[in-house]
């Protein structure tokens, strides 16, 4: 079997040659690390007073944004196929530069949903971006902020059937891309007003926050059918409905705000004959139940530090769901010995291995996982996951 | 009048009803009755307790115990004025913050709306603490406990380094230190020499309560 049959085979839940082994590289410090590339030290530009301002005209362009996103994406691509992945997942995201003094840089990514991006330099150079704040913590802001990037709305979901089918045209032939239109509903919902304040408008306002959830449902959609269009097989989305103990909001709350719109997620992905994998972080365990009657053909992630057990979670939902998962990137893939991840790895293929539905992963991507523990991770379910599974 | 006033405030909060908790809160306030004011504050304390039981135990969710927090804060700005000094506080002190390189304050913020109400006096350092602003904080402040805030394991290794800063500094004996966020265990807790560990909110402030019994 090559990697797109075993993926696909694996979807069916029936048993492919053996386990297959899917990639959650994106961080370009992972990447740069694997590939033994030099970092591109942004954040350094950025504090050079002489070339700060010429990094963030060009950067700002379309063009220009898109060569460099591409650019590490295709080196996620190439990291996971030197390692032996049989996929990797690929999610287009659309930023601009804004001068910030809120930031500790002075400088911000703005994605076109209303969110700050802080940009931060490890001491290799290479530079993490994570969610800072919300830009739009008002209704009249979010709804000045969405008439003002209309336009943009569109760019990005253009760019985001280009980035997709680029990746497929160059690297479907020795990779599965699973396209993934992210970030999701709920999290573009709240993210842009702040949870406290999108909190109090569910009580407070829920016309409003009804108003968004529509919004971002048919901005959703239409990303999802961008990501589609590039012909890439399994299609990843997601939403990060959990935190660290249980879900973030009442599930009869999420079932009455969101279901209808996941429904219309999968329902769009089934009609272009693709499975749909959902990603969500935290402890999701009240919810599994709700990610089936949504039409979900499978999950992703199951963090460990959220108590989420993947032996736990196949002896709940059976073959109802393909299981994607879940290997520790909190100590395992970052520190963990060759050792640990093949006893980390055994364990996952004898929980949720047997009569397929199950392909082996990390349980999340972030800067400090390292590629050589990734390779071990990769050797390990090699070694282990050949089918028949042994008890 | 005023245990009816208690009531409406004390199921405001259990039924989140923002309005209804508030109108009671400034009905008590406008009493000007000091005795009633210390009732209030301590009716606000045991619906966030059970509130925060109801969490604990599955019953009640994040964006819930946000609400209430958000509630209880609402409340506390119309009763906190009229408290008498020895009440505020009197649980002990407690700096808390989100260490250097890590900008998210959820459920820190959580944490000090419930710690407050449980009457700890709360010292926020923000996000993005650096190493010496936990020490100068705890040299200043000399709290109960230092409670320190991490989601992102790329920043986890800043809890050990503030706990050697306050070994290094002969503060690590005089301060408790508690330690949550997404990305932490009990065995990280353990592993770098943390006094404990909060899954969420409501653990570290029954943590934190049990330590100010002591």
């Amino acid at each position: 079997m090559d990697f797109r049959e075993r993926i696909l085979t694996a979807m069916e839940h029936e048993e492919p040659d053996r386990v297959p082994v899917m990639g959650l590289i994106m961080d370009p410090a992972t990447v740069d690390r694997i590939l033994g590339r030099q970092p591109a030290d942004l954040v350094g530009m950025l504090q050079n007073p002489d070339l700060a301002e010429g990094i963030v005209s060009t950067i700002n362009t379309n063009e220009a944004w898109n060569s460099f996103y591409y650019g590490n994406t295709a080196g996620a691509l190439e990291s996971a196929m030197t390692l032996g992945f049989d996929a990797n997942w690929t999610i287009y995201a659309q930023m601009k530069l804004h001068r910030d003094p809120q930031s500790a840089l002075g400088y911000a990514y703005y994605d076109p949903f209303g969110r700050a991006w802080e940009l931060s330099r490890a001491e290799d150079g290479s530079t993490a971006v994570n969610y800072s704040r919300a830009l739009c913590p008002t209704e009249e802001q979010w709804e000045a902020w969405v008439q003002r990037n209309a336009a943009l709305f569109d760019t990005m979901v253009d760019n985001t059937a280009a980035f997709h089918k680029r990746l497929v045209e160059e690297y479907g032939d020795r990779i599965l891309p699973a396209g993934y239109a992210a970030p999701g509903i709920f999290e573009n919902s709240w993210q842009p007003i702040g949870f406290v304040n999108f909190t109090r408008f569910i009580y407070e306002k829920p016309d409003f926050v009804r108003r968004v959830i529509r919004f971002h449902t048919d901005l959703y959609l239409r990303t999802m059918e961008a990501v589609m269009r590039s012909g890439v097989e399994v299609v990843l989305g997601g939403d990060d409905l959990g935190h660290k103990t249980g879900p973030m909001l009442r599930p009869e709350l999420i079932e009455e705000l969101l279901a209808e719109s996941y429904r219309r997620v999968s329902e769009l992905v089934h009609r272009s004959n693709r499975k749909l994998i959902w990603h969500s972080c935290g402890n999701v365990y009240k919810l599994l139940d709700m990610f089936i009657d949504w039409g979900f053909d499978g999950i992703i992630t199951m963090e460990p530090t959220a108590g989420m057990e993947l032996g736990k979670v196949r002896e709940l939902v059976g073959h109802r769901l393909v299981l994607v998962g879940n290997l520790d990137v909190s100590h395992l893939l970052v520190k963990g010995t060759r050792q640990e991840i093949e006893d980390a790895v055994k364990q996952a293929i004898r929980d949720a291995g047997r009569g397929g539905g199950y392909i082996l992963s990390a349980c999340h991507s972030h800067p400090y996982v390292d590629g050589e523990r990734l390779g071990w991770m990769v050797e390990a379910a090699h070694k282990h996951g050949k089918y028949p599974i042994d008890s | 009048m005023a245990g009816e006033a208690l009531e409406r405030l004390k199921n405001g909060l259990l039924d989140l009803d923002m309005q209804g908790a508030v109108a009671a809160a400034a009905s008590i306030a406008g009493g000007g009755d000091s005795v009633a004011v210390k009732g209030a504050v301590d009716a606000v304390a045991d619906a966030l307790h059970t509130i925060g039981r109801r969490f604990q135990e599955g019953e009640w969710f994040l964006a819930e115990l946000v609400y209430a927090g958000e509630i209880a804060k609402e409340v506390m700005s119309l009763l906190s004025p009229l408290m008498d000094a020895g009440d505020s506080g009197a649980a002990g002190t407690v700096v808390v913050g989100t260490v250097a390189g890590d900008l998210h304050d959820l459920g820190k913020n959580i944490f000090i709306n419930y710690a407050k109400s449980a009457g700890f006096s709360v010292i926020d350092l923000g996000i993005d603490v650096p190493c010496d602003r936990f020490i100068a904080a705890v040299k200043e402040h000399r709290p109960l406990a230092l409670g320190m805030s991490c989601l992102l394991t790329s920043t986890e290794a800043e809890i050990g380094r503030v706990i050697e800063a306050l070994k290094e500094a002969n503060l690590r004996d005089t301060v408790k230190v508690i330690i949550g966020g997404a990305a932490l265990t009990a065995g990280f807790a353990r592993q770098a020499g943390a006094d404990a560990f909060a899954p969420d909110a409501v653990t570290g402030t029954d943590i934190i309560r049990q330590w100010s019994a002591v």
